[in-house]
């Protein structure tokens, strides 16, 4: 009984304690931030990949794409009507994009989709400004430029149809707040009464003084990557400098069923900025832009087009996103699409010509798991191994909390004397600093747990404030770590887990010192005052 | 000498201060009757700290047996020997050494503790509060049970070691100059403490540098060059034992 009770007393009485209290509290702190960010990382990511592409891709694997994929996708209707919920082909490329008011250029992943059936596929639809604020504006076809009344008493007025847009939203919208934070924006405030692509607002729409209108020509519209066309403030917020609707431009290169350029110039796409979109995925985000597929197509030479041995090349797509129904097991789902496309192509007869057929054969059939595994398991080796290293620095404390408990023992070698004297054993009297040191670990890791979780909820608070002292002081970089917010979540598990090795590793400090108290000699501990 | 309680025979102990060996104890016999008050004296170095701590099992001697109610303490297992420390014996030391972060009744209560685990503790916890608060009572001390050690005179903290090496029940009290650290009125106070204790039953050895103490004995022995020498037997000379904490109205 003399332990706990010794232990528990100690704990009350000696400031000492208090120390290896504090430096267990402080790296279960950190270990516990760790891993819930980098937890919280993992787990966006994984959400967010889901939410990329489809449930399952069939990728062609090269920039030419391959072809039969509308065949293709007749046949899983007819095959696998209860698996399939839709499927709708995707183009991708490369181009340079550039922004004719600014001059500004950039290196562009382009993609031809078919946004109506593209957003039911996955999340591309809440990523999307224009579109959440004026819901079904955003499209992809020929349009012409938007441009805001301004009225003589500075009222802004926009075409009708957006106006009527922006009052659905009003009308749907669950959350005032968001209204309210939406009529902030400088909109109303714009300081340009005349027609101009680049205004320095957030909401923006070129305007002029006179009746709200749509100036010509149209041109197709794109959706750009927010990071690539807008900048983003250091709070993560972006400045719209460019209004919907602004003149932007593509320059595309060709490419035939073999891969090679066409012979053609490059394809200089005039195109409309409909909209911009935000996966939280920073490498998408700088990078891609989003077209129409039947567009695209057609500018690749991607359609059908004449062969010099006479009939007609094919239509091609990169990939095809297939969509499943509710329920429907990923895994199962995957073998079942792999199975139909081994014997779709088993069943494909002699006309299918020699370049189609290698493009084919490279074609694989893919979960958006698989497709993100290198991201997401690089990721998870990254949380093992920075846990991993704080862990480490972290064993300090267990060094910390031996050399406390070496200072106690010394201090207490004359009471450890009278114990034994009046006899206590060995082992009774090291158990008694192991569960003092275990005692300690309690405390530590409890307020260790409160004050690590407490950091996390308002890690991005305490950020923000950081960087409202000086900007540099953002430590959670989007560019690096693709996400403009850094992870609020601390799991039980993960607190669970780390105050427990924490209590341990408290009582493996206290064991050297604690076996040193065990064989303390009474003689010479009682001998003196 | 029928059936003694305690008896040491041909102890020796050498201490090796660097090159030179000091042989502090060259074959100490002696015995103690169940219920006798044995004192032993000794010149200050003599030897008497080293030759108590060997009879209390706090340390072992180069050579020779100590044996209480016939068993040989240092043949035991340790984990009887601890028993024995805890419950057999109990020790009084000339600097008190109580436990400073433990209040009078906790420390009297210590070596009842040593003696359970935890879940016994909780089944016999009321019986050992009332033995302790019982004893402090005998000591004269029931009124400072909450009281911590520095609060406390040097007389009243002895009283506590006091208590505290009784509340096992030893049947063996072991008193190493319980009264050097202390005013001789309030020294005698302790003394008297003792001899009452010795009149209820309670065997005591009690060494000491000071031969006015061994007055209190029914027997007293020195020690002197590493050996013992036998010493009138001063029992009838013992004073009247002076009233229970005389030294607290000071
Ligand atoms: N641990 C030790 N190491 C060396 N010498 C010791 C030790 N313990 C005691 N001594 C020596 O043994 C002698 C006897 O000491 P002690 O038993 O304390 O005498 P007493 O209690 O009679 O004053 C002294 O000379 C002392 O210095
Ligand atoms: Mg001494």
């Amino acid at each position: 009984m003399y332990k706990w009770f010794l232990a528990w007393r100690y704990l009350n009485t000696k400031l000492i304690a208090l120390f290896g209290i504090a430096s267990v509290m402080f790296c279960v702190a950190m270990v516990l931030v760790v891993l819930s960010v980098m937890g919280g990382f993992l787990d966006t990511i994984r959400s967010r990949s889901r939410g990329l592409h489809s449930e399952i891709v069939l990728e062609g694997g090269t920039l030419q794409g391959f072809s039969y994929y509308e065949e293709f996708g007749a046949y899983l209707a007819k095959e696998l009507p209860d698996v399939v919920k839709l499927h709708t082909p995707v183009i991708y490329t490369y181009g340079i994009f550039r922004v004719p008011a600014t001059t500004f250029t950039k290196p562009a992943r382009v993609l031809g989709i078919r946004l109506k059936d593209y957003v039911r596929v996955n999340d591309f639809q809440k990523g999307l400004y224009y579109d959440r604020y004026y819901p079904g504006t955003t499209h992809l076809g020929p349009q012409a430029l938007p441009v805001a009344g301004v009225s003589l008493f500075g009222d802004v007025r926009l075409p009708e149809d957006l106006e009527r847009a922006n009052d659905l939203w009003r009308e749907g919208e669950m959350d005032p707040e968001a209204i309210a934070s939406f009529d902030e924006q400088p909109f109303e405030k714009a300081p340009y009464p005349y027609v101009t692509p680049v205004m320095p607002s957030e909401r923006v729409y070129s305007a002029h003084v006179g009746e709200p209108t749509y100036k010509e020509p149209l041109h197709d519209g794109v959706i750009v990557g927010c990071d690539l066309i807008h900048y983003r403030r250091s709070d993560g917020h972006f400045d719209r400098q460019i209004a919907r609707g602004a003149d932007v431009a593509l320059t595309l290169m060709p490419l035939n069923p073999s891969g090679n350029p066409t012979g053609e110039p490059p394809v200089r796409l005039p195109l409309r900025y409909s909209d911009d979109s935000h996966t939280g995925i920073f490498e998408i985000d700088s990078l891609c832009v989003y077209v129409d597929f039947d567009m695209l197509q057609h500018r690749l030479a991607m359609d059908p087009q004449p062969l010099v041995s006479g009939g007609f090349t094919r239509l091609r797509t990169n990939q095809l996103l297939i969509g499943l129904w509710e329920g429907v097991d990923l895994n199962d789902a995957c073998d079942r699409i792999r199975v139909a496309w081994r014997d779709f192509y088993a069943s494909l007869g002699p006309e299918v010509s020699e370049a189609d057929r290698r493009a084919l054969g490279f074609v694989e059939v893919y979960t958006w798991e698989d497709l993100q595994r290198p991201f997401i398991s690089a990721v998870e080796k990254e949380k093992v191994l920075v846990t991993l290293l704080f862990a480490m620095i972290s064993s300090v404390a267990i060094v910390l909390v031996g050399c406390i408990f070496y200072m106690i023992v010394e201090k207490k070698t004359r009471e450890i004397g009278i114990l034994k004297a009046i006899g206590a054993s060995g082992r009774g009297v090291t158990s008694l600093f192991i569960a003092y040191a275990g005692a300690v670990g309690v405390f530590g890791a409890v307020l260790g747990l409160i004050l690590g979780s407490a950091f996390v909820w308002n890690i991005n608070a305490i950020q923000d404030y950081l960087a409202s002292w000086n900007p540099s002081l953002r430590v959670w970089s989007p560019d690096v770590y693709s996400f403009d917010r850094i992870p609020e979540i601390v799991k039980s598990a993960d607190a669970f887990w780390v105050g427990s090795v924490a209590i341990v590793s408290s009582m493996v400090g206290s064991l050297i010192p604690a076996i040193i108290a065990g064989r303390v000699w009474p003689v010479q501990a009682l001998r003196y005052e | 000498m029928s059936n003694p309680c305690l008896t040491a025979t041909g102890l020796h102990k050498t201490y090796k201060m660097g090159k030179a060996d000091i042989e502090v104890l060259r074959g100490v016999s002696l015995h103690a009757e169940p219920g006798e008050y044995l004192v032993i004296t000794g010149a200050s170095g003599s030897g008497k700290s080293t030759l108590l701590s060997i009879l209390g099992a706090l340390d072992t001697p180069d050579k020779g047996t100590v044996t209480f109610q016939g068993r040989n303490v240092f043949q035991m297992p340790s984990a009887a020997r601890n028993a024995y420390r805890n419950g057999l014996v109990g020790f009084v030391f000339q600097f008190y050494h109580l436990f400073p972060e433990l209040n009078v009744l906790e420390n009297v209560l210590m070596p009842r503790m040593v003696m359970y685990g935890a879940v016994k503790w909780w089944s016999v916890r009321r019986q050992a509060k009332r033995d302790g608060a019982e004893l402090l009572e005998r000591v004269g001390l029931d009124h400072r049970a909450k009281h911590r050690p520095k609060e406390l005179s040097g007389g009243e903290r002895q009283r506590v070691a006091v208590a505290r090496a009784l509340i096992n029940r030893p049947a063996l009290l072991l008193a190493d100059e319980p009264t050097g650290n202390l005013d001789e009125s309030i020294g005698a106070g302790i003394l008297s403490l003792l001899a009452r204790l010795n009149d209820d039953g309670q065997t005591i050895v009690m060494v000491t540098h000071d031969p006015k103490v061994a007055a209190y004995a029914h027997r007293s022995l020195v020690l002197k060059e590493g050996v013992i020498h036998e010493s009138s037997e001063p029992g009838s000379e013992r004073p009247v034992p002076a009233p229970v904490g005389t030294e607290v109205v000071r």
